[in-house]
C-alpha cells in the first residue's frame, strides 16, 4: 500500500482504524521509551559510580573457605567509557605488574618478562574469583545494552546483553537503587545461561568532589563454593588523563602516576 | 633412565598429595568480615625497593653414554648426578625526582656444587636513568632490556636483547648499555596508537663486551601500531658488527579466549660456521629467515595453552648437525685408541654454535597449564615440550608451582631429555633434571 493512498484510508477511516493505530504507535513510542530509559539508567550508574576521568586505589580480598585471606593494593586510572591503566602496589610478589585495557583488548605487563602480553577477559591476574573483566571494568553501558527493564518496590531491574563478542559475561542482570541510581547486586551468566557470579555492592561512601559510591563489592561465585572475593576502593578522585598514558609503551611507567 | 623418571613421577606425586593436604578445608562457613577495610600506603614516596630470595636444590642425572658428555668430560666422571644448592637475590630500587627517574635492578647468584665447587656471580642487569618531559616522550640512557617481539619461547625480532632461556622464558634478562627514547601518539580513528623506540648501542670491547670488525655505534628502532584491536610492530637493526636485521611482529585476540601472535626476522648476510664429522671448517653467508607462529587458548577449563612453531632460519639442519656429533664421537674414539684429545678440543670449540638452546631448524613448543585444580587457590600444575622436528627429539618439563600464602612460592620442575642417538636432546650432558625451588619476595 502506497503511503498517500494509507493516509487517505486512515483520513477517510473509521473511528475504530484510528484508535487502533493510536494504540500501535503509542505501544511502540512506550516500548523505544522503555530502552531508552535503561541505557540512559545504565549510562546514570556508570557515571555515579566513577567520573569518566579519575585514578582510584582498590584493595582485592580474596578469602578461602578456612579463612585464608590474600590480598592485593592496585593503583588505576581511567579515562573515557573504555580505557583503564592499572598496576599492582602490594603485594611485593606482584609489584610493579601492570594492567591495560582499551575496550576489548587486554594486556598484562609483568616486570620480570619485560614486554606486554596479550590477556583475556576470562583469566585472573590475581588468582581467586576475580578475573580481568572485574579488575579492569570499564563503563558497563560501553560493555552491555540494556535489552528489558523491571521496575520493582525496591528499585530497577536492568537485563543487560553483551554489545562486544570478547566479554566475560554474555548477560547480567543489575539490580539498581532507584534513588541513588548505584548498583545494589549484579548476577553474571554466561553465554550458556549459567550463572558465573554475584557481586554485592556494600558501604555507600562519600569519596569528596560529589563521588558518593559503594565502597566495596563482595563477591561469590557458585563455581567456587566457599570462597568469597572483595574490591575495596579508596581515594576515588576525577583526573585528567592524557590517552598516551593508555598505551603498551607507557605501561611500564604506570606506577609513576600516583 | 628408568629409576631417574620413576623417582621424577614420586616426587611429583608426593609434592601434589601434600599440596592438596595443606589446602583441605575443614569449613565450609566463611569468616565473618568486618567491612571496615582501609588501604594503607597507598601515598606516593619518591623511591621504592624491593627485592626477592630464592633458594634451589638442582640435581642433574648425568648420561654417561650422551657425545656431549663426553666432549664436557673426557675423563669422566664417577657420579652419576650432580647436586648442586644455589642462593639467588635480586634487588631492585627505583627513585623519581620531577621529571628524571633510575631504576637499577640488581643479581647476585651464590651456588655449590657438591662435587665441585662454590662459586658466585653479581651483576647489575638493569641501571638506567629517564628523562620524561612529557606523557609522551621519554629518553632512557644506561643499561636496559628491550624486549621486542610477541614470542613467548622464541624471539627472532628482540634485536637489542640476549637471548631467552627456552627453559625460562619469563626469567629476567641481562641489559645492553644503549641509549633509547620512547615516544607514544594516540589518535582517534582505526590506528589509536603509534609509538617510535629508537636505539642507539655502542659495542666494542668497552661497551657491552661484543667484539667485531671495529667499535661502532649499532643503531635501530621500533615502530608500535595498534589499529583493528591488533598490536603490529616493524623494526630494524643497523650495525656492522651484528648482521644487519629487519623484522615485524603482531598479536591480536580473535575471541575471549584465543589469541594469535607471529614474529619475523631477515637476518642479513648471516655467517653459518659449519664443522663436518671429519673436523674440517667451513662458512656460509647467507640471508636467514627466522620467524614463529603461535598462540594462546583458555579452555573453559581454566587451562591455558600456549602453542608456537619457531623456524630457526641460522639453525644447522639435522644433517650439519649429526655431523658435528660424528666428529665428536670419532674423537672420543681416538681419545680411547691413542689418549688424544684433539679433536674432542676442536669440537669444543664450536659449541657455542652447536650447543646452544635451539640450534637447528625447527621447533615446536607446546606448554600446558591448569589453573587451581582441585580447588586448590594458588596453584598451577604445568607441562612444557620442547620438540626438535628435524631429529624427532625432545624436552618434556612437567612443573608445580604453589603459592601458599602472600609473597612465597615454592616451584618443583623437573626437566626430561628424551631422543634417539645422535639427536640433539638426546645426546645433552644429562638426560633429566630435578629443581626443588621456594622463592620469597619481600
Amino acid at each position: 500500500m502506497r503511503w498517500d493512498m494509507f493516509k487517505g484510508y486512515i483520513l477517510k477511516g473509521g473511528k475504530m482504524k484510528k484508535i487502533f493505530l493510536v494504540v500501535v504507535l503509542g505501544f511502540f513510542s512506550a516500548a523505544a521509551a522503555f530502552a531508552l530509559d535503561g541505557n540512559e539508567i545504565l549510562k546514570q550508574v556508570d557515571r555515579n559510580l566513577n567520573p569518566e576521568s579519575f585514578e582510584m586505589y582498590r584493595k582485592l580480598i580474596n578469602i578461602e573457605p578456612d579463612g585464608t585471606k590474600k590480598e592485593f593494593v592496585m593503583f588505576s586510572v581511567k579515562k573515557g567509557k573504555d580505557k583503564i591503566a592499572s598496576v599492582f602496589i602490594s603485594p611485593a610478589s606482584e609489584k610493579g605488574r601492570s594492567t591495560l585495557r582499551i575496550g576489548e583488548n587486554m594486556w598484562l605487563y609483568i616486570p620480570n618478562v619485560g614486554k606486554p602480553i596479550r590477556i583475556t577477559s576470562l583469566q585472573s591476574v590475581t588468582g581467586g574469583i576475580f578475573n580481568n573483566s572485574d579488575i579492569m571494568r570499564v563503563d558497563y553501558s560501553a560493555e552491555y545494552n540494556c535489552e528489558k527493564i523491571e521496575t520493582t518496590d525496591s528499585g530497577y531491574t536492568l537485563y543487560l546483553k553483551a554489545r562486544m563478542k570478547n566479554v566475560a559475561y554474555e548477560t547480567v542482570t543489575m539490580f539498581i537503587d532507584s534513588e541513588k541510581l548505584l548498583p545494589k547486586k549484579i548476577e553474571c551468566y554466561a553465554a550458556s545461561g549459567m550463572l558465573i557470579k554475584n557481586l554485592y555492592f556494600k558501604k555507600i561512601k562519600d569519596f569528596g568532589n560529589g563521588i558518593v559510591r559503594p565502597a566495596i563489592i563482595e563477591t561469590s561465585s557458585p563455581l567456587n563454593k566457599g570462597y568469597k572475593s572483595y574490591i575495596v576502593f579508596a581515594k576515588v578522585k576525577k583526573r585528567q588523563l592524557v590517552d598516551e598514558i593508555f598505551s603498551l609503551n607507557y605501561m611500564h611507567k604506570i606506577e609513576g602516576l600516583q | 633412565m628408568k629409576k631417574v623418571f620413576v623417582t621424577i613421577i614420586m616426587m611429583l606425586i608426593m609434592v601434589l598429595l601434600s599440596v592438596s593436604a595443606f589446602s583441605e578445608t575443614t569449613d565450609d562457613d566463611l569468616v565473618d568480615l568486618d567491612l571496615d577495610f582501609e588501604i594503607e600506603d597507598t601515598e606516593k614516596k619518591p623511591y621504592s625497593i624491593n627485592a626477592d630470595i630464592e633458594a634451589k636444590e638442582t640435581i642433574v642425572f648425568f648420561d654417561h653414554d650422551a657425545l656431549l658428555f663426553r666432549q664436557k668430560y673426557l675423563d669422566g666422571k664417577k657420579e652419576d648426578t650432580l647436586w648442586q644448592t644455589g642462593v639467588d637475590l635480586t634487588a631492585e630500587g627505583r627513585y623519581q625526582y620531577e621529571i628524571i627517574k633510575f631504576y637499577g635492578r640488581l643479581n647476585s647468584l651464590y651456588y655449590y656444587n657438591r662435587n665441585e665447587d662454590f662459586e658466585s656471580e653479581v651483576k647489575a642487569e638493569e641501571a638506567y636513568l629517564t628523562l620524561q618531559p612529557s606523557f609522551s616522550l621519554a629518553l632512557d640512557v644506561g643499561k636496559k632490556v628491550y624486549k621486542w617481539g610477541k614470542g613467548y619461547a622464541f624471539s627472532p625480532a628482540a634485536f637489542f636483547s640476549r637471548p631467552k632461556d627456552i627453559d625460562d622464558p619469563d626469567a629476567t634478562l641481562e641489559g645492553y648499555f644503549n641509549l633509547g627514547a620512547d615516544y607514544i601518539k594516540s589518535m582517534d580513528g582505526p590506528l589509536k596508537t603509534l609509538a617510535v623506540t629508537p636505539v642507539v648501542m655502542p659495542i666494542g670491547r668497552d661497551f657491552n663486551h661484543m667484539t667485531g670488525p671495529k667499535d661502532e655505534l649499532a643503531w635501530g628502532s621500533k615502530f608500535y601500531f595498534f589499529a583493528y584491536d591488533t598490536d603490529v610492530d616493524f623494526m630494524f637493526l643497523i650495525s656492522d658488527n651484528i648482521n644487519n636485521q629487519v623484522g615485524m611482529d603482531f598479536s591480536k585476540n580473535l575471541n575471549p579466549s584465543f589469541e594469535i601472535h607471529g614474529e619475523a626476522a631477515l637476518v642479513k648476510d648471516y655467517s653459518q660456521i659449519i664443522i663436518d664429522s671429519y673436523g674440517k671448517t667451513s662458512e656460509q653467508e647467507y640471508t636467514a629467515l627466522n620467524y614463529l607462529l603461535g598462540l594462546r587458548y583458555l579452555s573453559s577449563q581454566d587451562t591455558t595453552w600456549i602453542f608456537e612453531y619457531y623456524r630457526n632460519g641460522q639453525g644447522y639442519t639435522a644433517q650439519e648437525y649429526e655431523n658435528y656429533l660424528t666428529f665428536i664421537e670419532k674423537g672420543y674414539s681416538q681419545y680411547l685408541s691413542n689418549s688424544s684429545r684433539t679433536a674432542i678440543t676442536k669440537s669444543a670449540k664450536y659449541a657455542a654454535y652447536y650447543n646452544q638452546q635451539a640450534a637447528m631448524r625447527d621447533y615446536l613448543y607446546l606448554k600446558v597449564s591448569q589453573k587451581e585444580p582441585f580447588d586448590i587457590l594458588y596453584f598451577v600444575p604445568a607441562i612444557t615440550c620442547v620438540y626438535n622436528m628435524n631429529d624427532q627429539s625432545a624436552s618434556i618439563t612437567p612443573q608445580l608451582t604453589y603459592s601458599p600464602i602472600t609473597n612465597l612460592t615454592v616451584d618443583l620442575k623437573a626437566g626430561l631429555l628424551t631422543g634417539k642417538g645422535k639427536s640433539e636432546y638426546g645426546e645433552k650432558v644429562s638426560d633429566a633434571k630435578i629443581t626443588f625451588s621456594v622463592k620469597y619476595y619481600f
